[in-house]
């Protein structure tokens, strides 16, 4: 996969460039509508917001229809806020390669979903209605994987990965940041590496899976020898995750230096990442709850929670899924931190959990901006008040940087705290549920 | 002796209560059929029109709650309720109520007849729509019908049909709106007190097996509107509780509507007359009911290529076959309608998740430079749409507008619309000829039918069905008789 850097033309490379360094200097800092040069090397946020734009409108069309029916060109664009938001949906009907990238050199995401049905209506411009309840998936062409983990590289340790002490301090820059024992980007060594349990399916089964593709980046960078991955084509491996649990060293477990997580005798056992989906975590847990059994992980452990299952639903209430983390698995909410990404994005949001902070608000890296509009004018929503969810990701160079999404959401004290969906288009001919009509307004 | 009161409650009842309620029904078939025609009507005709005056007791008494419940406007519940109980009137333009009683009569007294099911059209050769179920019993015993909460005044249809029949029925509200079955049945059982045994409306959360049991066990006949999982959990329950003795269930499951709009609409007047009753039909109930029209489809002058980048909603005039001409026509008099009904008709409050899936449609029409013209987001949304794939609206008045080639026949529409077939309910039909012999109307309408397109009309009357109307292209009277 490492080639497929080259499908970017120098045009296009020298910007991925420019944005890498960014991203990596910028680390885990704090967002704000203006930050710093972070390294004198480096571009000024803003600057590479307009030259992103530009870019964009000149190599990817649909970008540039929009741009042209808002009338705002590169010239145009003075802060990231200037540059036209493009809707979610656009990832399920246009393309959005640029067409100076080699597309037979890019990787494809898709959402999850079911595919659309094309059919053979030609002559008025083709049909590709959805059948009833179908949902038409997101495709992500990305050009730019290096970028792409790049941002892992640079958000997800300081917010995700539990340290060999267990703790974290909520000052950036010190533990628990990127750049504090070790150089972002460096290879960690080998005492840094953290043992992983994940039930997020690997990539060899879902290659168009942007987390998987995330996920085993986490993995092949900080994974410790004998992390492992228990979901698969045929589900959840109940009995490997409990085995990989007791060799893990959990309180209770008696670990033998053979065990899947390798340790060296006398050793403490080493904290864990367990990265999960909502819904293959709500699994797990229901069958330790059906078997009356626990699996303690070592203390400091961190579980990763993210979405991944949009369209399904688990029977446990947020409420419910931190107690039974914290009864079967032995982790505190404390260290249940969740993830907020997207098929369209390059980027995520994560919780500052790790370092005290709000368990449900959503942080957002400093090459990422949130904002929240008013649902119905599309104006900025005022602080605190609900609306649509619009983000922009310096990092999405490939496809468009300002994304309207299909979330919704309040923003607080810099942090996105989210609350539902888009309600999308569905048979509701008199046969509303009670449900549905006392859904939020 | 004094008739016992109705249950008509809008609080949540026990099973117990439910039991004692059913018991009840179950034995009040004898009582309900000595109740001769003309009285019946007469204080069903009273309870509607007394419903119908917003100056009413009985209107004042139930406004806010229905307007809270059904999320519709005051001007927008008004209109509802005047499309709905409009078409159970006693005395409208071809007396349906009285037919329908009639024909229940014929049939109570022996006479031989064959109740078919057809698709309520011009020439239409759909199949008679059959209640499922196993036939056992169901001479005798009760009705439940489960009603859903998103239209006003649903009750009336299926009740009117059981009256008819002299079938004893139970309403089953939705616990997020309670009220108005509850306030009708009380009504009318005011107004004949005869009735008060063999009519119930009283609510409970929908699903809950245990609370449901005794109901299910002792109901003959089933009517359940709902979504597919609730319905398939529902039928599943009944027949296990009823076993040998069957029950016959008539399942309502989520549809749309569509319109479908000929070269034989010329421009101008009758464009816009044409655009006046398309807005009726997407405006009314605020495009929740099954006969709200979800898109519209236009036949162009010819066969047409689609453009390959459209202005975006300048407004100006569209020119020639390869712009979507009558398409982009259409366009501009739909929103223009669609304008003047939002004054008249405000749409109810706006949520945020409904709003958020029209904001992306717009958002990806801009993009991709599609016809749209302008509209507030609570007037409604109208993008001329050359792909012609059919699909389920977002909401908040949002109609796509498809052009087709001509000449646009049935097996264009059923290319389109197979996908969909048996999830259509209705379509809005205007410029294929009228309706009538040898009209291209006429030659649509076995596709439609085969399609499960109950109703057709012209564009305007689809929401407002009459007694008559076979809901799912089921005759009513099979239902309860």
């Amino acid at each position: 996969m490492e080639g497929l850097e080259s499908a970017a033309t120098t045009v296009a490379a020298d910007l991925v460039e420019r944005i890498r360094r960014f991203v990596r200097a910028a680390g885990a800092g704090t967002p704000g509508d203006s930050i710093a040069t972070p390294d004198a090397g480096c571009d000024t946020f803003d600057t590479l917001v307009r030259e992103a734009f530009a870019y964009q409108v000149s190599h990817i069309a649909p970008v540039r229809a929009l741009a042209a029916a808002r009338g705002i060109g590169p010239d145009d664009v003075h802060t990231w806020r200037d540059v036209p938001a493009v809707p979610a949906l656009a990832y399920k009907s246009q393309d959005l390669l640029p067409d100076d990238v080699d597309p037979a050199r890019v990787l494809t995401f898709r959402s999850s979903g079911t595919l659309s049905r094309t059919g053979s209506r030609a002559a008025a411009g083709g049909t590709t209605g959805t059948l009833p309840g179908e949902a038409r998936r997101s495709v992500h062409r990305h050009p730019f994987p290096s970028l792409y983990r790049e941002t892992i590289d640079a958000a997800f340790p300081g917010s995700c990965l539990p340290r060999r002490s267990g703790l974290h301090t909520s000052s950036p820059g010190a533990e628990g940041s990127p750049g504090a024992d070790r150089s972002p980007g460096a290879e960690p060594a080998l005492s840094d590496a953290v043992p992983m349990l994940s039930l997020i399916p690997a990539r060899a089964d879902v290659p168009d899976s942007s987390l998987s593709f995330m996920v085993n980046h986490v993995l092949e960078r900080w994974g410790a020898a004998g992390s492992a991955t228990v979901l698969g084509p045929a589900g959840l491996n109940a009995d490997a995750a409990a085995a990989w649990v007791r060799a893990a060293g959990g309180p209770g477990n008696s670990a033998g230096p053979t065990g899947p997580v390798d340790r060296t005798g006398g050793e403490p056992p080493r904290p864990c990442l367990v990265l999960a989906t909502g819904l293959a975590l709500a699994g797990w847990l229901e069958r330790l709850e059906e078997a009356d059994t626990v699996c303690p992980l070592p203390p400091g452990s961190v579980v990763f929670e993210t979405g991944g299952s949009k369209g399904r639903s688990h029977a446990l209430g947020r409420a419910e899924l931190l107690a039974a983390v914290a009864r079967r698995l032995a982790v505190p909410p404390e260290r249940v931190v969740r993830e907020y990404g997207m098929t369209e994005l390059t980027s995520q949001l994560y919780t500052r959990v790790l370092t005290g902070g709000d368990p449900d608000l959503f942080m957002p890296p400093p090459w990422v901006r949130v904002h929240v509009l008013d649902p119905e004018t599309l104006d900025e929503a005022a602080p605190g008040t609900l609306g649509l969810v619009a983000i922009f990701d310096l990092a999405n160079l490939g496809s468009a940087v300002h994304l309207l999404t299909e979330d919704l959401g309040v923003l607080e004290e810099g942090g996105l705290r989210l609350a539902g969906r888009a309600r999308g288009a569905a048979l509701r001919g008199c046969s509303l549920t009670a449900e549905e009509m006392m859904a939020p307004r | 002796m004094t008739s016992p009161g109705p249950w008509a409650s809008t609080a949540v009842l026990s099973a117990d209560d439910l039991a004692r309620c059913a018991e009840r029904l179950a034995a009040a078939r004898p009582a309900l059929a000595a109740i001769p025609d003309e009285r019946l009507l007469a204080a069903w005709n009273r309870t509607v029109e007394a419903f119908l005056d917003p100056r009413s007791p009985e209107r004042r008494a139930i406004q806010g709650d229905l307007v809270r419940s059904t999320g519709l406007s005051p001007a927008g519940l008004e209109a509802g309720l005047e499309s709905v109980l409009g078409g159970v009137r006693v005395g409208i333009r071809g007396r349906p109520v009285e037919e329908l009683f009639a024909e229940a009569r014929a049939l109570r007294e022996g006479e031989q007849g064959r109740i078919a099911g057809a698709a309520e059209s011009p020439g239409a050769g759909a199949e008679p729509g059959e209640p499922e179920g196993t036939e056992t019993d169901s001479t005798d015993g009760f009705a439940l019908v489960v009603l859903a909460s998103n239209l006003p005044a649903l009750a009336v249809q299926p009740l009117v049909a059981a009256l008819a029949a002299r079938r004893p029925v139970l309403l089953k509200s939705p616990t997020a709106e309670p009220v108005f079955a509850a306030a009708f049945v009380r009504a009318l059982a005011e107004r004949l007190p005869a009735l008060g045994g063999a009519v119930a409306a009283v609510t409970w959360p929908g699903g809950d097996a245990e609370r449901e049991a005794p109901v299910l066990a002792r109901a003959t006949v089933v009517v359940a509107y709902g979504g597919d999982e609730a319905l398939a959990d529902l039928a599943a329950r009944a027949r296990t509780l009823r076993g040998d003795r069957g029950t016959r269930f008539v399942p309502y499951g989520p549809k749309t509507s569509l319109a479908v709009v000929g070269r034989d609409v010329p421009p101008g007047a009758p464009l816009d007359a044409v655009a006046a009753g398309l807005a009726r039909d997407v405006a009314l109930f605020d495009q929740r009911g099954c006969l709200s029209v979800a898109a519209v489809y236009v036949e162009e002058d010819g066969p047409a290529d689609p453009p390959a980048g459209e202005a975006p909603g300048t407004g100006s005039a569209p020119t020639g076959v390869g712009e979507h001409r009558r398409s982009r026509a259409l366009a501009d008099a739909l929103a223009r309608e669609l304008r003047a009904l939002a004054r008249r008709w405000p749409p109810g409050p706006i949520g945020a998740a409904e709003a958020a899936a029209v904001q992306q449609m717009r958002a990806e029409a801009e993009l991709r430079g599609l016809y749209r013209p302008p509209l507030a987001l609570r007037e409604g949304t109208v993008v001329v749409e050359p792909d012609s794939g059919f699909q389920a609206t977002p909401g908040l008045r949002t109609v796509p507008i498809h052009p087709l080639p001509a000449p646009l026949d049935g097996a264009c529409l059923t290319e389109i619309l197979t996908p969909w077939r048996d999830r259509l309910q209705g379509v809005a039909l205007a410029g294929f000829g009228g309706v009538g012999s040898g009209t291209r109307a006429e030659a649509l309408t076995p596709a439609l039918a085969a399609l499960g397109v109950s109703r057709i009309t012209p564009p305007g009357a689809l929401q407002s069905p009459d007694a008559r109307w076979h809901n799912g292209g089921v005759e009513p009277l099979a239902v309860f008789l």
